[in-house]
Parts: C-alpha cells; structure tokens; sequence
C-alpha cells in the first residue's frame, strides 16, 4: 500500500459522498481473495443502506456527531501487534494475530466469523457495516473447544496519525468449555481530529470463560464511534472491562445478548474524562434466555468540563425466566463544570424474575471522606486522587486479572494523578 | 366528568375485555352538542359560548395552532387510535346528567357498594347526578374559606370574576406551547378549580373538587391553576378512588402550581377513569425560595395515561416530591413518574414509585431530575419499586438525570420483583385465599403511599386493591 494510492483514490466515508469503488480499489492493492473482495462490497452496500442516526433516537440524543471527521482519509498504515501467546497454546490451535495475518493463515477458520452477517448493535448498525467493509487492521483471537489459555493475551492496535479514520474489526471466539483473558489496547495520536470506529464482536460459546478488557488511549482529537457485541452461550461466563480515558469525543454501543441458560456476564466500566471530553455510552443486555445472570457497574470521574452519559437498557424478555440483572452506575464529578447524565432504564417482560434492579448517582466526592483523608496528613490533591482510585478499584479488580488491573489503573493515573508515596 | 358522546369512535370507545366498570348509553340525546371534531372556528365558538375577554379567545387560537403544528409524541404509550377529529370538544353542562341511575350496571353498583360509597355521590361518580350534593357541607367549607380570603372557584368563573389575578398566573408554568395537549387543553379547556391562597393563611382541610358542586371539576379538558402566596398552605385533592365513568375517550388536562415563599402546596390525585379514556395530562409546579410543593398521583384506571407531575426548585431550599402509584390490569398502560427541576441553590428532593403490573398489563416509570450549574448543594433521591403479578405483565423503568453541577447528592434506585411463592405459602398457611393473601402483599407494597392519603381515600384505595386483586392469582 502506498500513500500515492490513497490520494488517488480516497476512500470518502461519509453516507453522501461513499464511494464502494474506493473499497473495491483497497481491497485489490491488499490483494485480498475474492470472498473478501466480495464481503468488503457487500458490507459497503448495507453501510449505504443502513441509515446513519438522525439524533432523535433515544440513545443518540446526547451526542450528536455534527463534528465527525468523515471526510478523514482512511489510515492504510494503522497497525495491530500482538503478544502473550505461548507456544504451547499455539500447539494446541489457539490462533491469536493481527486480522490480517490470521486471514493469510487461516483463512477457512476466519471467515465464518468475518462474513456472519447478523447486524451489529442496533444503536451502531450502521458504523457495525462500515467497519467490515473498510477495516484496514484488527485482531484475532480463536480458542478452541476445552482449551484454556493461562496467560493474559494482548493486543494493541495504533492509528499511524491524528487526524486519519480507522476501523479495525476485532474478533474473538472462545470455544465450547475454552478459557481465555485478552487485554486490548487501542491509541492515536494527540493534534488532528480522527475517527476511531473499531467494532469488537465476542462470542463465548458454551461453558467459556472469556475476560475481554478494552483500554481506550486515543489522542486528543479523536472520535471515537465505536460498538462492541457480546454474545454470551449457555453457562458460559464472561466478563468485560472498558476502560475509556482517550479522545475528544466518545460514542459507544454495547449490546450483550445472554443468548444461552445459565450464562452469565459482567460488564465493567471505568471512564475517566477532563478537558472537554464527552464519554457517551449506550448498552443493552438483553436477557434472551432463562437463568441468566448480567450484572453492569460502570463508574466515571469527571473533571475539568467533561460530560459522561450513560444510557444503559436491561430488557427481560417473557420467555427469560429466573434471571437476575442488574446495572449501577455511579458518576463523581470532580470540577463545577463537569455533568453527568446516568439513564439506567429497565423492561421487563416478564415476572418470574429472580432480581432486577437499577442504581444511579451522581455528586462530588463526600467531604465527610475528604477531611478524613485530610486528617491522616494528605494534602487535598492526593486525598482527591486516593479517593477516585478507591472509586476504579472496585471496577478495576473485578475484571480478576491482576496484568489488566495493574495495567489499566497505570493507564488511569495519566488522568486521575500517580498515587501517593 | 361524563361527557355524553352520542356515536363514540367504537375504536375509542371498545371497554377492554375484562373491564368491570364501563358501559355507555347509546339512547341518549344531549340538547346542545357542538359539532365533532377540532378546527378554529370551534375553538372560538367555545370562547364565544364562554362570553370570554378577547385575551382568552385569541390565547385559545393561538395555542390552537400550536396544537396543529405538534406531531404527536413518539414515545411513551401507543396513542395511534386517538382521533382527534371524532371527539366532542365542548358540551354545555345542562346537557350533562341526562342518563340515568337506572343504566348504571349492576356492577359498578356493586363495587360502589362495597366501597362504601354514599348514595349522592355514587350518582355524582357514575355521571348520573349533576352535582354531587353536599351542600351542607359545602357551605360550611365555603363560609370559612371566605373568611380568610380563599378563593375556591370554577376556573370559568375565575376568569371572569378575577381577570386580573387570572391573566397574570394563567399560562405562566404551562406554556401554550409546552406541548402538543398541553396546547390542546389551553385550546379548548372548559372547567376545573381555580385557587387562591392568600398570605399566612393554612387552608386546614383538604380542598376537593367535588365539594365545589355545580361546576364542571372532573371535565374532559380542565384546567387548574393554584396560587399558594407567601407562607400558606394548601391541600388540594382530585379524583376519586371509585370507578368514575366517562364516554368521552380523551381526558387532557392542565394543572398548573405557584408555589410562593415559604408557602406548602400538596396536590393529591387519585385517578380511575373507565378503560376506554386516553388520560394525557400535564401537571406542573413552580416552587419559590423554602417552599414545599409535593404531588401524589395515584393511577389506578385509563387504557392508557401519560401523566408526569413536575417541579421546577426556583429559590432556595425549595423542597419537591413526588409520590406515584400505578396500577395497570390487563389492556391498561400506566406510564406515569414524575420530574424535579433543581434551579437553585441547597434544593432537595425526593420521588417515590410504586408500581404493579398484573394480567397484560404494563406500568411505565418514566421521570427526570435535571440540575442546572449553580445549584449547588442539591440532593435528590429517586426511588422505584415495581412488582410484577403475572407472566404477560410488564414493567419499565426510564429514570433521566442530567446533572450539570459538581456539588450535589443525586441517587436513584430502582428494584422489580414478584409476589414470591414462598410469601403466598406463608401467609395461606395462615388461613387467607390466595386472593387474600396477595392483596395483602400489595397493599404492603403501596402502603407508604396510601398512609399519604386522606383516611378515606386510603380506606377506598385498599379496598379497591382487594376487589381488583380478586382472581388475580392462580
């Protein structure tokens, strides 16, 4: 790929101005096999289709995407490396590799998965579309059926420049009675506006146990449009953390399907936003089968003039009995121009329900905590830092993987303050 | 209330299977019934009709076309079959009370009866009497109530014995504009209570509406406007716990509260329309500096009500609650809640849900709290319990904040759970039905909101869970 390509023939992203040709033009300079040809066309063809949010739908009323670079030109240079896979997994037919490499090396394996046409998060499905059509990078995780693999996975996939579009696709399978914990980071550069619309699409079949972790560091620019699907099989247990502290602006959809009996996921979030950062949520658990267990905490800190909403959904469908489900969402605003805007919304369809409830709040940090701090000879800043780390802690070490933990509260420190000696 | 339609939209008018209360009188020949159907020369004939100052007329026109250029609400309940165009909008009160006792069905009797009902006003609740005749009472109330400077009146009369007063309040917390039936109701409205508090003055006793006789209070497209000056107190109650029956399928009222200084305002409702009537409502309080204004809003009937008292905190230390129960059976949606505005600084609040769902029914929670930047040292909680009675029941919870400031105490918390096994088994094991038992479980449920009501209200309201409870199990 040179970049002489890519002014010849910009790949124009905007719904007006798409040009499918553009996606054809990538798709022969990566030399891609004709299925894939194919499938980028296809997904091109329903991203023109699938209308983009008009900002009247309830969960796009409070971001609205009149800033959006979509005239950036597509990142052809965007680039995803991977680690933490030993050999003995890989013997035992993990595969876990930038999108790309896993296309070249197993190409039957991937594209079922690729190719499965079942529409993204409803919120995003447009975005969903897009992404699979010009994703330039990505990652693949493929775990076997009764395979555990011991060691955190990661992934770390980074924009080549600020003000550039990117799309990577990750995949991750986790087969039947599979363990597995994959960490995945994704960055950009600070200075230019630039549109992040990653889609992670995680499938944990049967008897699994997935922890997926996304840690947000894209640059001061950046839009972040991006949606995330969980489809969690019967008994199976998964566990995510998103952990967004980059970007100017960010417009997630989560959409968790508990698909089979007895399955079970918990679904983490940390969000810590200053400057003029807008952090905007959406999430849906859709409690689909009988038994199932979905339990949602997600936690911001807000300074400066930063804003977080959270529209989360849990929907109890008739023919879900016994399940338990319950989202809590809890927003410490640090600075008098911060705001929040927590909408934990139920519907429930059915009244053989186990547990289902909601919590919200929103404030400062209680000042009965702060003199205490104070009193045991902390300064006002590190009892402040001390007492928004405590807040995370409780998101952080859920995830149950101390490389993550670890990892992300050093990520959050960048925002919140090292702690203090 | 009972506004006579002689050929109801049957898609309006279809009482849901299972509906005990309704019927209507296909028989009845009203004198002087406008025309169906919505266009201006109607709004201003009702203004004619009325003999209203100018002011009126063109305030009614002019919210006439708001109404006409308002699409209709895209969320919250299905209002698709509302056809404005097949609704009577005005009909003269000699026309009203032309049906008879005997139409009344048996039932409604019934449950009158075993409401404990007296004989006027059963009449009066089943659109059969004019007037709900408790004169002596009335008077009473009325002697004392002009001894301290209230006014108590009809909204229509208001207009024309304080135009002043009237002009300067009418409107100012609901906007013409507000929303497409708040544009409606100030289209065409007809009726309701109009209330003066003066400085200082406690108004002891709850205020009714039905005390206030020969005035339509429990019309269609009332209007009510309550001024509580600095340092008063009032309570005002609306509605009925019975069955109050009513032909008409749109009921779209406009309440609108000042709340002064100081002053305390409670408004208590209590609505059971029959199940044919859309029931869209907006009901909205402005609180001044250390004022209390507080709504409990019962919803027991309607096939569908949209119904959302709210508060708008505009001094400091100004205090707001809301205190909501629904109830929906099966054809019936409550989406019912409430909204706090805090707009001041140290301004606290407080909204309390308690919903059930049994048969097909559905309730709906759907509220707001909003803090605007510089109200510092707000607190709200908001408190949701729903409890789900059958397997096609169904409950939704759509709690909206936006907190724009730093220095606040904001929470919400909501649960939804079912009468448990286990409950009923214990309680059956003590001798009751299952009948008996879940009632008592929901009576439980509700009871800090019923421990708000006036005692007879209260004793009504456990007696109608009981009767609507029966069979509701098993």
């Amino acid at each position: 790929m040179t970049t002489g390509a890519q002014t010849a023939t910009p790949v124009r992203l905007s719904p007006a101005a798409f040009d499918p040709s553009a996606i054809a033009a990538l798709s022969s300079a990566r030399g891609e096999p004709d299925w894939l040809h194919a499938e980028r066309l296809t997904r091109a063809e329903r991203y023109q289709a699938t209308p983009w949010p008009t900002g009247s739908e309830e969960e796009w009323r409070r971001t609205s995407l009149a800033g959006l670079p979509i005239y950036a030109p597509l990142d052809e240079k965007a680039t995803t490396e991977v680690s933490g896979l030993d050999p003995d997994a890989a013997a035992r037919g993990v595969v876990f590799a930038p999108l790309a490499e896993a296309l070249a090396g197993h190409p039957d394996l991937v594209r079922p998965y690729l190719t499965d046409a079942t529409p993204g998060p409803a919120t995003h499905a447009t975005f969903w579309e897009l992404a699979r059509a010009a994703w330039t990078t990505g990652t693949f995780l493929y775990v076997p059926p009764r395979v555990t693999v011991e060691l955190v996975l990661r992934a770390r996939t980074v924009q080549s420049r600020a003000d550039a579009a990117a799309f990577p696709v990750t995949l991750v399978v986790a087969g039947e009675d599979s363990q597995v914990t994959l960490l995945e980071e994704f960055a950009s550069p600070d200075g230019g506006a630039g549109w992040f619309g990653g889609t992670v699409d995680v499938r944990a079949e049967r008897g699994s146990r997935v922890r997926y972790a996304s840690l947000q560091l894209l640059g001061d620019g950046a839009w972040r449009v991006s949606a995330q699907r969980v489809v969690v099989g019967a008994d199976a247990q998964v566990t995510t953390l998103n952990a967004e502290i980059g970007s100017r602006v960010t417009k997630l959809g989560v959409e968790v399907l508990m698909a089979g009996k007895g399955g079970t996921s918990k679904l983490l979030g940390v969000l810590a936003a200053g400057d003029d950062q807008k952090i905007d949520i959406n999430s849906i658990q859709d409690l689909l089968a009988s038994h199932t267990t979905s339990d949602l905490l997600y936690l911001s800190a807000l300074y400066d003039q930063a804003h977080s909403a959270f529209y989360g959904l849990t929907r109890v469908r008739p023919e879900a009995k016994q399940t338990s489900s319950y989202q809590e969402c809890r927003n410490l605003l640090l600075s008098p121009k911060a705001g929040a805007e927590p909408i934990p919304v139920l519907e429930i369809e059915t009244n053989d329900i186990l547990r289902c409830g909601h919590g919200a709040t929103a404030g400062a940090i209680d000042p009965i905590q702060m003199f205490y701090a104070q009193t045991r000879g902390l300064t006002a800043v590190e009892a402040e830092r001390m007492i928004v780390r405590g807040f995370f802690e409780r998101a952080v070490a859920d995830i149950g993987s101390e490389p993550i933990r670890a990892r992300v509260l050093a990520a959050l420190a960048a925002r919140i303050g090292q702690e203090a000696a | 209330m009972a506004l006579p339609t002689p050929t109801p939209n049957p898609a309006l008018t279809q009482v849901p299977a299972g509906y005990k209360y309704g019927w209507h009188d296909s028989e009845m020949k009203p004198l002087h019934v406008m025309k169906k159907g919505l266009n201006a020369a109607v709004v201003e004939e009702i203004s004619r009709i009325k003999g209203e100052p100018q002011w009126m007329t063109d305030n009614r026109l002019k919210a006439y076309r708001h109404f006409e250029a308002r699409p209709m609400p895209a969320w919250g309940g299905d209002m698709s079959e509302i056809d404005f165009q097949d609704i009577y909008y005005y009909v003269t009160a000699t026309d009203k009370a032309v049906q008879s006792w005997d139409d009344v069905p048996d039932y409604i009797r019934r449950t009158y009866d075993r409401l404990g009902i007296p004989e006027a006003e059963k009449k009066y609740l089943a659109g059969v009497g004019g007037q709900y005749d408790s004169e002596v009472v009335y008077h009473n109330i009325r002697a004392d109530l002009e001894k301290l400077g209230v006014i108590f009146v009809g909204t229509d009369e208001a207009l024309i014995k304080y135009p002043e007063m009237f002009k300067q309040y009418f409107g100012t917390v609901i906007p013409a504009n507000d929303n497409k039936l708040a544009a409606l109701n100030t289209a065409v409205w007809s009726g309701g209570s109009f209330i003066y508090v003066p400085p200082g003055v406690h108004v002891e006793l709850p205020l009714q509406a039905y005390f206030r006789i020969n005035t339509e209070n429990m019309g269609q497209f009332e209007r009510t406007l309550i001024i509580a000056d600095e340092g008063s107190s009032v309570h005002y109650v609306e509605g009925c716990t019975a069955p109050s029956y009513t032909t008409a399928s749109l009921h779209s009222a406009v309440v609108e509260i000042i709340v002064k200084k100081g002053a305390r305002v409670r408004y208590t409702t209590i609505q059971n329309w029959s199940h044919n009537v859309y029931n869209l409502v907006t009901k909205r309080a402005v609180a001044y500096e250390d004022s209390v204004m507080e709504w409990v809003d019962g919803n027991l009937g309607s096939h569908l009500t949209m119904k959302y008292p709210s508060i708008y905190l505009l001094g400091e230390r100004a205090h707001g609650e809301v205190l909501s129960i629904a109830f929906a059976g099966s054809g019936q949606h409550q989406d019912a809640g409430g909204k706090v505005i805090h707009a001041a600084p140290n301004t606290t609040s407080l909204i309390t849900s308690k919903s059930i769902s049994m048969g097909t029914g559905r309730t709906s929670y759907r509220g707001l709290i909003k803090v605007y930047p510089g109200s510092k040292r707000s607190k709200s909680t908001v408190r949701c319990d729903a409890l789900i009675l059958s397997d096609e029941a169904r409950s939704d919870t759509y709690p909206y904040m936006e907190i724009d400031e730093e220095d606040v105490t904001i929470g919400h918390e909501a649960t939804v759970s079912k009468v448990g096994s286990e409950q009923l088994f214990y309680l059956m094991s003590r001798g009751l039905t299952e009948s008996e038992a879940a009632a008592m479980i929901v009576n439980g449920f509700i009871e800090p909101i019923v421990k708000e009501l006036p005692m007879e209200y209260a004793v009504e309201m456990n007696r109608l869970i009981q009767l609507q409870m029966e069979g509701a199990v098993g």
